[in-house]
C-alpha cells in the first residue's frame, strides 16, 4: 500500500447511488474534519451505482486533492464496501459513516475525541432516529436486542453507520458477508474497549434507503454464525471433543446395557440398542475429526483470534504514551 | 512483451481431429481475423501428445506465421489448456476460437468488434443446424443454467469467446468449469453479452456423449451453483439443513420413545427406530461441515476479497 504522506484520520464513506448527497456530504465532512487540524483522507466507494454518483465524486476529487475515490465493478454491499475502504485506508483512525447525509459529519471531532481517550471502537448511537417507525425502527430495534442478548454486549445501535476504529484493531476483524453489523460485538469478545457516542440523526433528503436492517432472519442466521464461530474459534477441540467423549459413552453404555441382557435373557432382541451404540460410536469419530480439522484450519489460516487482544493491549500503551 | 499488441487468438487443441486439418483452419481464421486491421498473435495450445498437429504447426511457423505453439506435458483439460493460452499471451484482447470449425468463418469480424462497450462476448450459435437430440439436450442444459445459477446464457458450449485481459486475470476457473466462464465472469461484475452469429454446417453434426461426460457436467453445475450461492456463507446452508434433519430426528425418537413408555409399543421389531437415530447423527454431521466450511472462510476472510474494484482515483 502507498504511504507516501502520512495520514492520522481516515472516513469511509460506501455509496450507492446517492449523487444528490454526494456534493453536499464531501463539504460537511471536509468542514468537519477540517476543524481537527490533522492530516486526513476522505475515501468514497462507490457500490456500483447506477448513476452519476462517481461521475460527481471523481470530478470532485480533482479539487480536493485527499479525496480517493474507489468503484467497485458492480454492487456488492455495505460490508465489502466497508472492508474495501479499510485495506485501502492509510489513516491510523478510521471513521465508516453512511453517504446518505443521515449522520452528521460534525460528530466526526468527538469520535475522534473518544479515541484518543484510549477506546478501541466508538460506536454511535442515534437517540432520535429519524426513521419510518414499523419497517425500519422496530425490526432494527429487535435485532439490537437480540444480538446484544445472544453476543453478551449490549450495543444499543448496531446499525449505526457512524463508527471510529482503531487501525490495528479493526484490520483485524474478520469481515465478510454482511458482517460489519457485528464489529462491536466481535470486537468486545475479543478484548477491545468500545464506547458509545450519542449522534444525531437526520431524516433522508434525497432518494430512499438502500441498506437496513429489514432483513431480521438473516441477521439472526448471522448472529447464529458469529456466536458459534467465537465460541469455536479459541477451543475447537474442547467443544468438538466433548461433544466426542459423550456419544462415546453413549456407544460404550448401550452396548454394554445389551450385552447384560443378552446374557440374562437368551431370546432378549437388542437390535435398538445395538444399533444405537453403533451409531453414536461412529458420530464419536466424526466428532473427533471435525475438532481435529478444526484445529488444523485454525493454525493454517490468517485471521488469528488471540493476536487480537494482544494489540489492544499495545494500542492501549500507545493511547496513554499520547495523552 | 509487445507492448501493444490487441488481439491473441488462442485455439486448444485437445482431442483428435477427425476431419480437418489445422493447417486449413489457420489460415480461414487468420485471414477473417486480418480483416479487423488489429494486431494480433495466434497461440496454439496442444493439450497433451499430438505429434502430427505439432509438426503442422512448426511447418507453419517456419514459413513465417505469427504464431507460439504451447505444448502441455500431459493432457490437463480445456480450462487449463485456456488458461496456459493465456497467461502466455500478450494481448489486450483475448480471442478464444475451437480447433475445429464451430461457427462461420465469416463471423469473426463481427464478434471482434462486437467487444466495444462489452467485457466479454460469447458468439452464440444461431439458427441452430443441429439435429433434434442435440437442441433438446443443448436446451435442456440451459434452462437448467438458467434455473439454478439465475443468468440467462443460451450457448455456453460455444467455444468462441472474446474477453478483455482484466477478466482473465480476475476470474478464477478450475476444473471443467471453462464452460461456466461467461457466468463466472458476469458475477465479478463483468459485463458479458451474447451475439447471434452464423453455425458452421460442418458442426452441425449430433453429438451424444457418453454418461460420464453428462454426469461430469452436472457436478460442475452444482460446484458452479455452491460457488455462487453459498461461498462466504456455508454455515446458512449447512446449518440450516443440518438442523432441519436433526429436528426430524429427534421429534420422531421422542415419538417413538412416548410410545414405548406409556403406550407400551415394543421398539425391537421397529426399524423406524434407526432412521430416527441416523437422522439425528446426520444431522450433527451436516451442522459440523457446516461449521468447518464457515471456520475456513473466517480463517480466511483477509484474503478471500468478495468485491472487484473498477478504479481508483487519487
Amino acid at each position: 500500500m502507498p504511504s507516501n504522506n502520512k495520514v492520522d484520520i481516515s472516513v469511509i464513506i460506501p455509496l450507492f447511488n446517492e449523487e444528490k448527497s454526494v456534493t453536499p456530504l464531501i463539504k460537511a465532512v471536509f468542514k468537519a474534519v477540517n476543524t481537527l487540524q490533522k492530516p486526513f483522507e476522505v475515501l468514497l466507494v462507490d457500490d456500483g451505482s447506477e448513476d452519476q454518483t462517481f461521475a460527481i465524486a471523481k470530478s470532485l476529487a480533482q479539487t480536493h486533492r485527499n479525496l480517493r475515490v474507489i468503484k467497485f465493478r458492480k454492487n456488492y454491499g455495505q460490508t465489502p464496501a466497508m472492508v474495501a475502504g479499510i485495506e485501502h485506508a492509510k489513516g491510523n483512525i478510521l471513521i465508516t459513516m453512511d453517504g446518505d447525509l443521515q449522520n452528521d459529519p460534525a460528530d466526526i471531532p468527538n469520535f475522534i475525541r473518544k479515541i484518543n481517550e484510549g477506546f478501541d471502537i466508538v460506536v454511535g448511537w442515534r437517540i432520535k432516529r429519524q426513521d419510518k417507525l414499523i419497517s425500519r425502527k422496530i425490526p432494527s430495534q429487535i435485532a439490537n436486542w437480540l444480538i446484544g442478548k445472544v453476543t453478551g454486549v449490549p450495543i444499543k445501535d448496531n446499525g449505526c453507520s457512524l463508527k471510529a476504529y482503531r487501525r490495528e484493531v479493526i484490520q483485524n476483524v474478520p469481515l465478510y458477508s454482511e458482517m460489519h453489523r457485528f464489529i462491536p460485538a466481535m470486537g468486545s469478545i475479543m478484548g477491545a474497549k468500545i464506547a458509545e457516542l450519542k449522534v444525531s440523526h437526520h431524516a433522508r433528503k434525497f432518494g430512499y434507503s438502500k441498506y437496513g436492517l429489514s432483513r431480521i432472519y438473516k441477521v439472526l442466521l448471522d448472529l447464529l454464525t458469529v456466536k458459534t464461530i467465537i465460541s469455536f474459534s479459541s477451543k475447537p477441540m474442547v467443544i468438538f471433543g466433548t461433544l466426542a467423549f459423550i456419544f462415546a459413552l453413549i456407544s460404550l453404555l448401550t452396548i454394554l446395557v445389551g450385552a447384560i441382557q443378552v446374557l440374562a435373557t437368551a431370546t432378549a432382541s437388542v437390535v435398538v440398542l445395538v444399533g444405537t451404540s453403533m451409531l453414536s460410536g461412529i458420530l464419536s469419530f466424526f466428532l473427533l475429526f471435525s475438532g481435529i480439522l478444526c484445529e488444523l484450519i485454525f493454525r493454517t489460516g490468517t485471521v488469528k483470534i488471540d493476536r487480537f487482544s494482544q494489540i489492544t493491549a499495545f494500542t492501549d500503551f500507545k493511547s496513554t504514551g499520547n495523552k | 512483451m509487445k507492448e501493444n499488441l490487441e488481439l491473441s487468438v488462442i485455439i486448444p487443441i485437445t482431442e483428435k481431429n477427425r476431419q480437418y486439418n489445422v493447417e486449413e483452419l489457420h489460415y480461414l481464421y487468420k485471414k477473417n481475423v486480418e480483416r479487423t486491421k488489429k494486431t494480433y498473435e495466434f497461440i496454439y495450445v496442444l493439450d497433451g501428445n499430438f505429434p502430427e498437429e505439432f509438426q503442422v504447426l512448426q511447418d507453419l511457423k517456419k514459413k513465417g506465421e505469427c504464431l507460439k505453439i504451447l505444448k502441455l506435458a500431459k493432457w490437463f483439460g480445456e480450462s487449463i489448456a485456456l488458461s496456459a493460452g493465456f497467461e502466455n499471451s500478450d494481448g489486450k484482447l483475448i480471442l478464444t476460437l475451437p480447433a475445429y470449425p464451430q461457427i462461420d468463418e465469416e463471423e469473426i469480424p463481427k464478434i471482434i468488434n462486437a467487444v466495444n462497450g462489452h467485457d466479454m462476448i460469447i458468439a452464440r450459435r444461431w439458427p441452430r443446424m443441429d439435429g433434434f437430440i442435440n437442441k433438446v439436450q443443448n436446451q435442456a442444459f440451459h434452462r437448467l443454467v438458467k434455473i439454478t445459477t439465475g443468468t440467462n446464457f443460451n450457448d455456453l458450449g460455444s467455444g468462441v469467446r472474446i474477453f478483455r485481459r482484466q477478466v482473465g486475470e480476475e476470474v478464477q476457473i478450475y476444473g471443467d468449469q471453462h464452460r461456466f466462464f461467461p457466468l463466472l465472469a458476469k458475477r465479478y461484475g463483468f459485463k458479458v453479452a451474447e451475439i447471434n452469429v452464423r453455425q458452421s454446417p460442418k458442426d452441425a453434426f449430433s453429438r451424444v456423449y457418453s454418461f460420464g461426460i453428462y454426469l461430469r457436467r452436472m457436478l460442475d453445475l452444482l460446484t458452479v451453483f455452491f460457488l455462487i450461492k453459498f461461498t462466504k456463507k456455508p454455515l446458512r446452508f449447512f446449518g440450516l439443513s443440518g438442523v432441519t434433519v436433526f429436528l426430524i430426528g429427534a421429534f420422531l425418537s421422542f415419538y417413538l420413545f412416548i410410545q414405548r413408555m406409556f403406550f407400551h409399543v415394543p421398539l425391537a421389531d421397529r426399524p423406524i427406530i434407526l432412521l430416527a437415530l441416523l437422522l439425528i447423527v446426520l444431522g450433527i454431521q451436516i451442522f459440523a461441515i457446516g461449521l468447518i466450511g464457515e471456520i475456513i472462510i473466517f480463517t480466511h476472510a483477509r484474503e478471500l476479497k468478495e468485491y472487484t474494484i473498477e478504479q481508483v482515483v487519487n
